[in-house]
């Protein structure tokens, strides 16, 4: 039996979970939510490849909503709080995606399949899933529910603004919309409102041969729902439901008075009809046809139309007339929405000339926090709350200020200084020397100690398989600093995993140098690969960031950014010298470069 | 569509191989070289041939040929093949005792696995209909048809899982012949769940569905089905007479038939040209070749007056105005055909943007002369097939 109990849904602070994108249908319901007056979207995550989110409008304002590519990979503060989906994806997909969302989400309490072609067997399957853990399902092919003013699972109703106003979609009424075809939906909605009604609440059953939620499930719903007082019902020809909402009707089961259109009496045209309408509309006898059902819903006691103006002329006589909310001037600030042409999550202005950054005031952010706080908060986007970070940041922008006028960068610096360039040109030329070769091993270090930790492989069987490649292992070997005169810097850069209490990254980069110096004594863990290390343990066990967040960091580059920023320090300190000593352009003596002949072509 | 029936060729290759025997009919193509496929049958042997094209009732309607030698079996084909029919199949002849032939079907129902039994099948199981059991399938279920039928309960637990592994929704075998024990399928009916066809890893494709249709479909309604072969969304068109004077271009599959039923009730459903449908937003170059077919088939029709109506309900989320424009750009292409048979078009629908779409479309058809009407949401849905029809009397 099914579990559709719409007082309680009408009680529920919507959670939505789309499973797949569909930009006009999530607008739509957000543009619901708006107008109905709720302060935040109840789409809270959409299920997708490739993005990280999607940008949609709230009333006139953009909002982001996150994307995930499975819906097992929701945070845990969004699968525990998840109450409802809409599941966009084709029909092939359904079966799996749904039963995931299922196992995935414990508050759930029902969900819409909106693609056709879902499988009769899959459907059939999937309804016994949701039944046996205790969730409602609508569809396939189903358009969705919609009750005033709480909820809009679904393109039901309307995907523009004005179609949702127009089908009084924020006024609480009294009469339940139930229909085979989704069309029809909007058009018995709009039917509703325009002779004066409004709904308690409507469903698309979906036309696929199976729906999930059936008619009498969905009678049985309305029924005990305080609000509803009378029911709307659009079916079709094919099957047999309507003699069993026959029996509910004279049984007693349903007491709500019930007006009724099958559609497809142009089937008795034809000896062997074409197919009309939706995948079950095909009568397989007499009993199936659209009169014999319309006839038996008649003798059971519901208003059952012959012709459709007799079916608007049921639904004009329904009591329960409402007057809608005046929502024009509403639609009319939604209608001023213009998209950003960028988006951003550092820093806006708050119009009266503030600035913020990461949502305080710059000047409160220039008071309460180090300059090595700020960076390391902007890097990431949000703000970080860790002492052992901050100190680790602040010592490491300190550390790699300078290595010395031979580095590649250095060199570019110098060399473009003495060309008469400005400070700008000159600190750009040493920044571009910056890559897999010079200072940009930290990022790759990093994702060598990922690889290590997320999939379990020990140090040994690491660098038998970077060995086994002819790969280097980036964070490992020095040209100078060997096993037996270790790097002073990476001994004090170690000190700051001390107090933490797996510091797992680290020991796999140790245990990396363990192996590797067995090897080659000048085989030790360098400064950068030291640096990945401590920056991912600190990141993982001070700001609890996950493998994942934490490839994701890498894949930006943001571990080399460290390197980047300080020694921006130290190219604009070899400009300044320059200018100083004044030593004029330099230019290299044919003593300087080896001439190596080109190859012949014999 | 959702279920369609495939050839018994098909049906009984995969039986076969679930089950373990042997299967050795043949199916012939008109289109393949059928001659070297009858060539390929043993000589001496005794075969029967049938149309394999999902017709009902063959045997009554002499679309099988029993106990026919090798040399016999061309002359049938072609005596079939001068019926209209294009597939057949030949199988060597299966002797039985008319006491027995059973009867059993499977059909996918909400409920479950819905068995049907009778220990007396063959042609005329529907004159005995009543011997007709009825269950959801299950263990016990299967042990009492088993029982009545004179066959192991693991061969229909066998047969259970074949429908239920290939998909299928619909599975009659009439007569099923026991002897001694043994099991022969005859004649078997299969319709599968179209929509699995990505699931049953090409046991069955799309090839093997066999639509029994008495004529060739029209060029106008296979270029839809080519249409919707490629499209995401939805069309649909059923010539119903080809010399109708009411041609309809419809969207929604709920509506498109409240509004055909429309017409049926005003008494002029003989006259209905074409039942069809287009949903599911559509784009407009789509929903343009869509009304080119339409509108080539009213204008091919004979009908002194016709009137063409374009309809649907509030749409949830397919665009009136996108659509429309694929719509219009097809009436601009016949607009002077359209104007010289003296047609007139009728228009309801709603959607979003249907102000702009709505407005589009009332310019165009008051600026080229082909206006009846053009209506919003404001209008019962169904209102314009009187409109429409009230112009085919003013001008009769």
């Amino acid at each position: 039996m099914s579990t559709l109990n719409i007082s309680a849904l009408r009680a529920l602070d919507p959670k939505i979970v789309a499973l797949g994108s569909s930009k006009g249908i999530i607008q739509s319901i957000l543009d619901f939510d708006f107008l109905a007056g709720r302060t935040a979207p109840s789409v809270v995550a959409i299920v997708a490849t490739g993005r990280k989110s999607e940008r949609y409008f709230f009333g006139e304002n953009e909002v982001t909503i996150p994307v995930y590519s499975a819906v097992g990979r929701l945070p845990t503060s969004l699968s525990e709080q998840v109450n409802l989906f809409l599941n966009l994806s084709s029909g092939r997909r359904v079966l799996a995606s749904s039963k995931q969302a299922i196992e995935a989400l414990p508050a759930l309490v029902g969900g819409v399949v909106f693609a056709e072609g879902l499988p009769e067997k899959h459907a059939l399957e999937l309804a016994e899933t949701a039944n046996a853990a205790g969730v409602w399902l609508a569809g396939g092919a189903s358009v969705g529910i919609v009750v005033p003013g709480v909820v809009k699972l679904g393109p039901i109703g309307g995907v523009q603004a004005p179609q949702l106003v127009n089908s009084k979609l924020f006024t609480s009424g009294s009469v339940a919309v139930v229909s085979s075809s989704g069309g029809m939906v909007s058009e018995i909605i709009r039917l509703v409102a325009t002779t004066g009604h409004a709904l308690s609440f409507s469903l698309a059953l979906g036309g696929e041969r199976f729906p999930m939620s059936s008619p009498q499930e969905v009678f049985a719903a309305a029924e005990a729902d305080p609000a509803t007082t009378s029911i709307v019902y659009f079916g079709e020809l094919g099957g047999r439901d309507e003699y069993e909402l026959a029996e509910m009707i004279s049984s007693g089961a349903v007491t709500k008075p019930v007006v009724a259109y099958i559609a497809g009496t142009v089937a008795e045209l034809f000896e062997t009809p074409p197919q009309f309408g939706h995948a079950k509309a095909m009568a397989a006898s007499v009993d199936e046809s659209a009169r014999a059902k319309s006839d038996a819903l008649r003798a059971a006691g519901a208003k059952s139309a012959t012709t459709f103006a007799e079916f608007a002329q049921y639904v004009a006589e329904l009591p329960g007339a409402v007057e809608a909310a005046d929502l024009a001037p509403v639609i009319k600030a939604m209608s001023a929405r213009k998209a950003g042409l960028i988006a951003s999550s550092i820093s806006h202005d708050m119009g009266d000339g503030e600035v913020q950054v990461l949502d305080q005031s710059l000047l409160d952010l220039a008071d309460n926090n180090s300059f090595a706080k700020i960076v390391i908060s902007m890097f990431l986007g949000k703000q970080v709350h860790s002492a052992e970070l901050e100190a680790f940041v602040d010592y490491v922008l300190k550390l790699l200020v300078d290595h010395g006028p031979y580095v590649s960068g250095a060199v570019n610096t110098i060399v473009t200084a003495r060309a008469g360039r400005d400070l700008v040109s000159s600190l750009a030329a040493g920044l571009l020397t910056i890559g897999p070769r010079f200072g940009g091993a930290v990022n790759q270090a990093a994702l060598t100690w990922l690889e290590g930790v997320s999939t379990g492989v020990s140090p040994t069987a690491l660098v038998e398989a970077y060995a086994a490649d002819k790969r280097y292992i980036l964070g490992i070997g020095h040209k100078k600093y060997r096993i037996d005169s270790p790097d002073p810097r990476v001994a004090k850069l170690l000190t700051f995993v001390d107090g933490l209490e797996q510091a797992k990254f680290t020991k796999f980069a140790l245990g990396v140098e363990a192996e590797t110096t067995r090897k080659k004594g000048n085989l030790i863990l360098n400064v950068d690969g030291a640096m990945a290390a401590i920056l991912l343990d600190l990141l993982a066990e001070k700001e609890g960031y996950s493998i994942e967040q934490l490839e994701a960091l890498a894949a930006t580059e943001f571990f080399n950014s460290l390197f980047i920023l300080s020694r921006s320090v130290g190219f604009m300190a070899h400009y300044f010298d320059q200018v100083r000593l004044d030593e004029g352009l330099f230019r290299l003596s044919p003593a300087h470069v080896t001439h190596i002949r080109p190859a012949s072509e014999d | 569509m959702p279920r369609k029936k495939i050839s018994e060729f098909r049906a009984k290759t995969i039986l076969a191989k679930e089950l373990g025997t042997a299967y050795s009919g043949v199916s012939i193509d008109l289109k393949a070289n059928w001659q070297s496929t009858v060539d390929s049958l043993a000589a001496g042997g005794s075969y029967v041939v049938k149309v394999d094209q999902g017709v009902k009732g063959r045997f009554k309607k002499g679309l099988v040929k029993l106990g026919r030698t090798k040399a016999e079996v061309s002359g049938d084909i072609a005596e079939l093949a001068a019926k209209g029919f294009e597939f057949m199949l030949v199988e060597p002849q299966m002797d039985h005792a008319a006491d027995s032939e059973r009867y059993l079907a499977f059909e996918r129902q909400r409920a479950g696995t819905i068995i049907s039994w009778s220990a007396a099948g063959g042609v005329n199981v529907e004159d005995a209909a009543d011997g007709i059991r009825q269950a959801v399938f299950t263990t016990e279920v299967a042990g009492r048809a088993a029982e009545a039928l004179g066959v192991s309960t693991d061969t229909l637990q066998l047969l259970a899982k074949t429908f239920n592994d290939n998909y299928w929704s619909f599975l009659e075998v009439n007569p099923l012949v026991v002897m001694d024990g043994k099991v022969g399928l005859l004649d078997a009916a299969v319709e599968v769940d179209t929509e699995a066809a990505f699931f049953v890893d090409g046991r069955w494709t799309p090839e093997d569905f066999r639509d029994y249709t008495a004529s060739a479909p029209l060029p106008q309604a296979a270029a839809v089905e080519e249409l919707a072969s490629q499209s995401q969304a939805s069309f649909r068109l059923a010539v119903l007479n080809p010399q109708g004077n009411i041609f309809l271009l419809l969207s929604g599959g709920g509506a498109s038939v409240a509004l055909a039923d429309e017409v049926f009730n005003q008494g002029r459903g003989k006259e209905l040209g074409n039942y069809g449908e287009y949903s599911g937003n559509p784009n407009a170059e789509e929903t343009q070749i869509y009304t080119r077919q339409i509108i080539s088939l009213m204008l091919e029709s004979k009908a002194p007056r016709k009137v063409l109506v374009i309809a649907g309900g509030v749409a949830n989320f397919t665009d009136v105005r996108a659509t429309f424009k694929g719509v219009l750009a097809a009436l601009d292409e016949a607009k002077a055909a359209m104007r010289e048979q003296g047609i007139k078009v009728f228009v309801r629908r709603g959607g979003p943007f249907e102000v702009e779409g709505l407005a589009m479309m009332r310019s165009f058809l008051e600026r080229e002369g082909l206006l009846g009407e053009v209506a919003g949401p404001e209008m019962m849905l169904a209102a314009i097939i009187p409109l429409a029809i009230k112009e085919l009397e003013v001008t009769a």
